[in-house]
Order: structure tokens, then sequence, then C-alpha cells
């Protein structure tokens, strides 16, 4: 009955019926105004982009530009293997996504639909591993990379951030694995399905709406990372990834402000798309975790 | 609750009789499964996690700056030394209480305007919640370093719109303490909020809406709904969102760094995360950093620590 | 499966990991092979191309030279090198053969054990005479070289032309008429700052302190003390942060203003005066004071003196760790001679670090000139310890100007504050 629900609730917004006129309009108004206000240093970014290199930083800033010039773009697309980095970039964070998943599914089943000496312990260890400062394991992570001699490859970008996204993914999906019923299990079983056949067929797609919000979380984590990415590739440019794209213009004495937002513009508009592909399975799924 | 009357029927293995009654009717007698389940995250954490911060701790008890990295000088053992030279500094007990302070306040603003908005969500049509729900990804998804750098241009004395819009002619934001703190949350609350907001809307949308019905059939004001109706149902969620933003806000790092240039005028404003950098990684002092943030652990942990043991105090099941 | 070889491999390393904090020996190598591939690391520029093509006419040259070699470089993004060189350090395996660098890292490089010492190598070179003296200190270390000099950038007082008529005021002979001349604009033009200022510009700032016969640090090689604190330092000090009020550049507004803030000031017409580099020209030409303004040398104490500057700028240096010793050697001499300089130059606008090089170089544009009048009068450096970039990174400075001129501690109490930090990390790296 849990699925019933909210397979119902995305058709019709339940809350809307009870919600008198004025009051909406009201409430209209207010979110539209917040999303002009949350959405304003966005389009300040993209303006500064497009902005000719003087009116960037000008005592009488206007919200428009009247010469607007592709310069900073070209910056940013002109750089030694931009390709390079862009596809690098989507390696990572894909195989991240994917292998994150996948390994978060089969550690929050074990940690939700079982009961075994530790549990608690191991949920506890999974959120405290969330807590360490990234920054200070760069160094211990960094010797490890280099004994297993993955420094300057993509594998050192991939595996720690797997092991990053692990802990909030499990955490986040064990309310999902949750949500199923119990019974549905029991009577997979008398069916005589395997436990193995009944973990991918059919707990797996009843789960899939939330591993697509989980999976959010570790795209934009390692999508948007610099540390890992000037830490960890060292020596050969050809493994770079996006940020370092970024950071080009990031110079102390002359920073190239165009530039910075040229390429955070082309940073963060994959991560609007992919978020917009999955806006829906983000919002239906994330209610999942709700459900008991 | 959906499980609690269905029969636990044991599946392959039958139930020994004399095993102890489990705590919850979920419970099962696992064996091995849940450990093969567990193996693939167990490796994974194990080798790139808790191997690190093993290493991170045995750092903390030795000497070790990029002389000893590169092997320039030999490692010496120190055992609390590092924590005993961290503790002494005063700046340290400074820089911890504004720690605690500023994340609070940004815990505390996330979740309000967090909460709020997706109740807002749920109150209006299709475009202008597709308006909200997109500004709010957007703001999700620009990389800290250029979200801290637009906001600063924002309030620009000089060169900013805001002090335009205003009226305030050319005062600088970064220049008292407060104002700079506040310039930051608002930045970190801007990044963070779309988080709160889509997941609280989410669980909204997944609450009957009988119950809702029945609430302002009974002439239930909005605040009172949320008190008496929403926030018991989400709570679920609700743990994950503040445990998550008391994670998260303690270690802000980008956002100071970037907009107070590394940690305001005369380092009013360090956290302890700029401060681990500047004291440590900066100047390649790893074994101070490295207790820094063996520090920074423990106090996250005694947190969320209490945190739990007062849920489970109130019922509440892991 | 190719993840599970990955896997097993970093498992293994965990397995065999003793229980003592990792570190690696960076000896330098034995070998000196005279041909294979050389790789070099050099900082990509914002406007990288004709940087990229003097250093490839030097590479064909080099690559024709020696048979059997071949040259890969690497452009680097300035803000993420402190990770890559260390990391090379740390690495022989990924580091390159030449890198080049900050000339403020060079004592910590050192310190690191990861540039190679290349005194004799550098003293033979019949270039190398023409070098000039703070450009030499910059790779020296306790006597031994560990570099050659690539480029300088030196800062000088960029002032409008326009403002200075219409007020009818003369060019600043001493810093006291430097000062006074501010007041004089601020007073009349309030919506501008008569010099813009930053409390977090330390580079700016070491030129009063300089003028007045100040230093930051006294000692040679590993035992430095700080001077900081001395009162013809507190007199500099004294006198920049003068400058920090609303008769010039109200402390609200400059106090956290960092070099670059300072310029953009300039650039953008919101100030008189601004002490910026010869790498600033690109940007406040771009500004909208392109055209009103002109640069002179900063003044100093007495008049027609000028304020010795800190010479910054890059070295090229050769990892210890190479195994292409010669080979290396020989590339960061063609790449730093003084024809390359000189290329370099015109392509970028890189002050050249040869006395006579740089002579040409003011003859060709008439901009350089007073940025190569200061550095013939006087330039310094700052300590040649290792314990410097902790001093900068730790801002030590910085807190000690912004103290003071947001009035929370008097130029005593805040530069006794800072030569007792300088003194801690001195007396850590000893």
């Amino acid at each position: 009955m849990t699925l019933v629900s909210r397979d119902g609730a995305r058709r019709v917004n339940p809350v809307r019926r009870f919600v008198r006129r004025p009051g909406r309009l009201a409430a209209e108004a207010t979110a539209l105004l917040t999303a002009a206000v949350v959405a304003f240093p966005l389009y300040w970014m993209v303006l500064s982009a497009f902005k000719p290199a003087g009116e960037i930083e000008s005592t009488e800033p206007r919200p428009w530009t009247l010469a607007p010039t592709l310069d900073s773009f070209r910056r940013v697309f002109g750089q030694q293997e931009f390709g390079r980095y862009f596809v690098n970039s989507v390696v990572v964070a894909v195989a991240v996504v994917i292998a994150s998943a996948l390994i978060a599914f089969l550690a929050a089943t074990a940690v939700t639909r079982f009961r075994f000496r530790l549990r608690t312990t191991l949920l506890i260890m999974f959120l405290v591993a969330q807590m360490v400062p990234v920054e200070a394991l760069t160094i211990p992570l960094f010797f490890l990379m280099r004994d297993a001699g993955q420094l300057n490859t993509l594998w050192s970008l991939i595996l720690p951030h797997i092991a990053f996204s692990l802990p909030f993914a499990i955490w986040m999906l064990r309310g999902f694995v949750k949500a199923v019923p119990e019974a549905l299990e029991e009577a997979a079983y008398m069916d005589g399905a395997s436990r193995t056949r009944f973990l991918w067929q059919i707990l797996f797609p009843l789960v899939l709406p939330g591993l697509v919000a989980t999976s959010v979380f570790s795209f934009i984590s390692t999508w948007n990372d610099f540390l890992f990415a000037k830490s960890f590739i060292i020596s050969d440019i050809s493994q770079s990834t996006l940020p370092m794209a970024l950071l080009v213009f990031y110079k102390p004495d002359e920073p190239d402000w165009g530039g910075v937002m040229a390429a955070s513009t082309v940073m963060t508009i994959p991560v609007l798309v992919f978020f917009v592909l999955v806006q829906r399975r983000l919002v239906s799924g994330l209610g999942g975790a709700v459900k008991d | 609750m959906v499980a609690q009357n269905t029969v636990v029927v044991e599946h392959k293995r039958p139930a020994r009789s004399t095993a102890p009654a489990p705590r919850t009717p979920r419970g099962r007698r696992a064996g091995r499964t849940p450990w093969l389940y567990l193996a693939p995250a167990l490796v994974v954490l194990g080798g790139l996690l808790a191997y690190p911060i093993y290493q991170l701790g045995l750092i903390s008890l030795f000497h070790y700056t990029q002389a000893q990295v590169s092997g320039g000088e030999p490692t010496t053992f120190e055992g609390l030394g590092n924590y005993r030279e961290l503790f002494a500094d005063e700046q340290f007990w400074h820089v911890l209480l504004a720690t605690v302070l500023f994340a609070a306040a940004c815990v505390v603003c996330t979740l309000a305007v967090g909460c709020a908005l997706a109740v807002l969500l749920t109150r209006v049509r299709a475009v202008p919640r597709l308006a909200l729900m997109l500004a709010a990804l957007g703001a999700w998804a620009t990389p800290a370093i250029t979200g801290s750098t637009v906001w600063l241009f924002l309030f620009d004395a000089d060169f900013g719109p805001v002090n335009r819009v205003l009226g305030l002619g050319d005062h600088s934001w970064t220049y008292g303490r407060f104002s700079a703190f506040f310039l930051v949350l608002l930045e970190v609350v801007w990044c963070s909020f779309p988080f709160v907001m889509v997941t609280v809307y989410a669980g909204i949308r997944a609450v009957p809406s009988e119950v809702l019905e029945a609430a302002a059939l009974d002439g239930a004001s909005q605040w009172r709904i949320w008190r008496s109706v929403l926030a018991p149902m989400l709570r679920p969620i609700l743990v994950v969102v503040t445990i998550q933003s008391v994670i998260w806000d303690f270690k802000v790092f980008t956002q100071i760094y970037v907009m107070t240039n590394g940690g305001g005028i005369a380092g009013q404003n360090l956290v302890l995360n700029v401060y681990a950098y500047q004291q440590a990684f900066a100047s390649s002092q790893y074994s101070l950093g490295a207790a820094i943030g063996v520090v920074m652990l423990l106090i996250l942990l005694a947190v969320t620590l209490v945190y739990l043991r007062l849920l489970r105090r109130q019922g509440e099941e892991l | 499966m190719k993840l599970s070889a990955r896997l097993v491999a970093v498992a293994a390393v965990l397995v065999t990991a003793a229980c003592a904090p990792q570190t690696s020996g960076t000896s330098s190598s034995d070998k000196d092979e005279k041909t294979g591939t050389l790789r070099v690391w050099l900082f990509q520029e914002v406007n990288n191309k004709p940087k990229e093509q003097v250093v490839d006419s030097v590479l064909a040259g080099f690559e024709k030279a020696h048979d059997g070699t071949e040259v890969t470089v690497e452009y680097i993004p300035v803000e993420t090198r402190a990770q890559r060189i260390k990391a090379a350090f740390n690495d022989p395996k990924s580091a390159p053969d030449l890198i080049e660098y900050g000339n403020t890292d060079t004592a910590g490089y050192v310190q690191d054990g990861g540039l190679a010492d290349i005194t004799e190598e550098f003293e033979a070179w019949d270039e190398a005479e023409d070098t000039d003296p703070t450009a030499r200190q910059s790779v020296t270390v306790d006597g031994k070289v560990y570099g050659a000099p690539y480029f300088v950038g030196v800062r000088a007082l960029y002032y409008r032309t326009d403002v200075f008529e219409e007020l009818g005021l003369d060019v600043p002979k001493t810093q006291a008429e430097l000062i006074s001349t501010a007041q004089r604009i601020r007073a009349a033009k309030p919506e501008m700052y008569g010099i813009a200022v930053g409390g977090a510009y330390t580079y700016g700032a070491m030129p009063f302190i300089w003028a007045h016969g100040g230093e930051l640090a006294t000692g040679k090689g590993g035992s430095y003390a700080s001077a900081i604190d001395s009162a013809d330092a507190r007199k500099g000090i004294e006198a920049y942060t003068s400058l920090f009020g609303d008769d010039n550049c109200p402390a609200a507004k400059c106090a956290g203003m960092g070099g670059n803030d300072t310029v953009t000031a300039f650039a953008s017409g919101k100030a008189a005066m601004a002490i910026g580099g010869d790498f600033s020209h690109a940007a406040v030409e771009a500004g909208k004071v392109k055209g009103k303004y002109a640069v002179v040398p900063l003044p100093g104490v007495e008049s027609g003196s000028i304020a010795p500057a800190f010479a910054g700028g890059n070295n090229l240096g050769v990892l210890k760790s190479t195994s292409h010793r010669t080979l290396a050697v020989d590339l960061m001499k063609r790449l730093a001679s003084k024809e390359a300089q000189g290329k370099l130059f015109d392509g970028m606008g890189f002050l050249p670090t040869f006395s006579d090089v740089r002579r040409q170089a003011a003859a060709k544009e008439p901009f350089v000139k007073p940025f190569v009048e200061t550095l013939a009068a006087d330039t310094k450096f700052v300590p040649a310890s290792p314990a410097w970039a902790q001093i900068d990174s730790s801002l030590v400075l910085p807190t000690m100007f912004q103290e003071i001129v947001s009035g929370k501690k008097d130029v005593a109490t805040a530069s006794k504050d800072a030569a007792e930090k300088m003194n801690e990390a001195f007396g850590s790296v000893g």
C-alpha cells in the first residue's frame, strides 16, 4: 500500500485541495520572488561571463550588458586539452555514480532488512565516516595511491570518491529500502524466488528512485571536486578534470574573473541538465525516505 | 508500519527456538548474507576511508612536515605534543567557539529556510513550483568556489549591485566580524537549503493527503499543521537533513576561505577547517593539521552521538 | 576484471603498511642519462599562447642539439602548484625533471629536499654573470644555487595624470609627500581613495618598511630572527598604516584588500594612486583609466630616492630526482637564456632577470622604464628561510596590518606579536 500511495502522490497534489485561493496567490508570488532571489547570483555569474573585460568590475554595476562577448568562453575552450578534461570529468562522475549506487544498495539492504550483531555500530560508523575533514585525508590517501601505483590515473579520483560518497548514500538509502514492504519479500520467497533474484529483480527496481536521489549527491561532489583532482593527478595532464580548467583563472595577482565565470557556467550546465533530467525522480524518490 | 503485523517467516533456515527474540519485528536470523551484501562497501570504506583515518591519527602523534614526507628529515614520535601545542594556543579556543556558533547558525537558518520553502512548494501551482525548484537546483549545482566568488561580487563595496539597490553607498560587508560572518552565512544557506527543501518537499508529498485535509478541515493554521502533523511524520527525514547539515556546516571551508580572504580582517572570521588549513596544510605542518582534523572528528562524533541518543530515548530506531 | 585488480593493488598496500606515517626518499638519482624524455612543468598563464611559442622555439633548438631526446612540457595552473610540486617531491615517478616555481618558494623547496644544487653549472654559465644580484639571491640558499631566475616582477607607483593635473599636484618625491598628496586628493575628491592600499597587501607594504631602514628579519641561513618590531620597521609600519583612514582609504574598505583589489580600484577609477606591478599593466589598460595614468618608482624617505621594492618573480629549477641531470640543466639554461627571456618579454611582458636584457627591454617599451629603474635602484627579497612559506601562509603580516588599522592593537603591540609568531616559525624549521 505504501507503493500505491507514492504513485498516487505523483498524480494529484494532495495538499492543493485544501488551500484557499487568496492564500495561494500570495504563496505563488512569494515563490516566484524567492526563485528570483535565489537565481540572481546564477544570473550574475552568467552575465559576468558575457561581459567584456572592463565591465565586470566597474563602479556602475549594471544587471545587463550592451556589449556581450564570447571572449571569456573562448579563453575557457581555448585551453590545452579542454575537451579531454570534460570527457574525464564525465567518466569519473559516471563511474562513481554507478559504483557507489550499486555498492550502497547492497549495504543499505544489509543494514535494513537484516538484524545482526554490530548492525548499529556499523550504522554509526557510516555516519562518522562522513565527518572527517577531507582536506586532512589527502596526505594519507596520496601515499595510498602512490604505493598502489594509481597516481595520475582516473582511478585515483574514482576510488576515493566512491569511498566518500558511500556513507551518505547508504545512510540515505536505508529509508527507501525500509519502505518496501516485508510482505513483498515473503511473497517473493513463497513463489520460489531466490534471495539474489528478489534483490535484483524486485527490490532494486523499487528502490531505483531513491538511488537516483542519492546519485545526485555523489555526482555533484565528484563533479565539483578540486582537492583530489589537484592532489592526485600530478604529472599526466591528459587525466585532469574540469575544475583544473577553472583554477587556471584564479591567479593570485591577476585573477581573470570573466574566465572564472565562464568556466563556472560551463561546469554548472551539465549538472543542471542532470538535475532537470532526474528532477521528477529526485522528488518522488526522496519522498520514499519518509515512508516507514 | 507495514511490517508490524507481518508474520516473520523464516526462509531456508528455520529459526532456532533458543534464539533470543529479535528487538524489532523485522529482525531475522541473518547468517552470512548481510555480511556478503556489506562486503563491497566494507572493502572500499576500510581501504580508502578507515585506513587513511588511522594514518591521520598516527600522523598527529609524530612531528611530520613536508621535510619528513619527502624524506629530507627523519620522522620523530611526539606523543601528544601536537595536541598539547594546539590546546595551549589561545586562538584555537576562540576559533573553536566561533566555529560552533557559526555552524549552529548555518544549520538553523538552512533548516528554517528549507522547511519553509518546502511547505510553500506544496501550496503553489506548477509554474512557480518549477521556477523555485530550478533556481534552487541551480544554486545546489554551482561549485562552492564560484558561488562564493559571485556572492562576494554581489556584495562588493565598490562594484556590487546589492549596495546600489539598498542605497548603502560603499558600506563594506567584510570589515565587521558579524557582517562578514553574516555574508558567508547567506552564501552557505543559499547553497545548502536546496537539499533540505527538496528532501522535505518530497517527504510532505508522500504524506497521505487525508491527514492534511483532516487537519485543514479542523481549521488548523499552517504553523500548527507543521508542528503537530507534518513535523512528526517527517521526523526521519528531518533527522537526516539535520545531521547532514551539522556535518557539512561544521566543515565549511571554501566559503570562508574565499569570501573572507583566508579568515577575515586579522583572522576574525576563522573557522576550524580554515584554521587547520592555514596552521597546517598551507605550510605543510601536516602533523598539526592532522591533530586538528582528529579534534574536529571527535567533536562531530560527540554531537552526533548525543543527538542519536536523544532520538533513541524518544523511541526512534536507527 | 580491471577494477578488482586495482582493488587488489590497494589492498596489498594496506596489508604491508607499517605503523609509522609514510615517507618517501627523494635521494638524488645517481643516473645521468643522455637520451630519453625530459618532463618540464611551467606555469600556465591566463593568456598562455605567446609563452608556449617562446618555449617551443627553445625546445626545437634543444632537441636538435641533443640527439635522441624529447621534451614534454606541461602547463600547470598556478593555483595548484603547491599540491603538484609537493606531490612531485613525494613521488619521483611522476616528478618532472625541470620546474618553474615562484621565487618565494625557493627556501621551502630546498628544505623539502626537492631541488638539485646546481652551483657549479650556474657558475660556469657565461650568461649568469649579468643576472642581477636580487634575482640571484632568489635562487640562492646558504650560498648554494638552486635554479636559474626566469623573470622578475616588481611594483611601482601608478598615478592618475588627469587627477594630478586637475588638482595641480606634483608627483610625490618622498613617502611623506606621498601621504600628504593622497590626503589632498581624498579631501578634494571624496569619492576616490588618494592611494589604494590594502591590509592584506604585504608586498605593497614592504617598501615602506624597507625605506625606513627596517627589515622583515635579520640573519643568514637557518638562523633568522624577526626584525619587524625594530624601531625602524615600526616607523615604516606606521607610515603605511597611516594611509588607512577616512582621509585616504577608509579602514572599513581597505583593511581587507589585497594587492589585486588595490589595482582593481585604480583600474576602475576608484583610486588616484596605487602600488602595482609590471604584471598589473594589462589589467589597468583594460580598465577605465586607460590613457589617463603614468607610472613612477615608489619614492623613498629621502627626496628623489626610490623605496626598495620586493623582487618577485619565477625561477626554473632542476629536480633532485631527475635521471637526466646534465640534459635538464642544459634545458634550464636555454629556457632562461638572455635570448629566451628577451622573447618572453616581447610576448608576455615578463621582465628579464639580466640587467642588460632588461635595459634593452626598457628601451623598446617605455612603460617598463619605472619598473626597470626600481629594479636598478634597490630591491629586496623575503628571508631565504623555509619558515617564510609558513609565515606567509599563516598570514602573519596581513594580520598585523589589519590589527593596527582596525584599531585592535597599536603598532608596538601588533609588531611585537607578529615578531613572536615569526620567530616561532623560524625556530621550528631551524
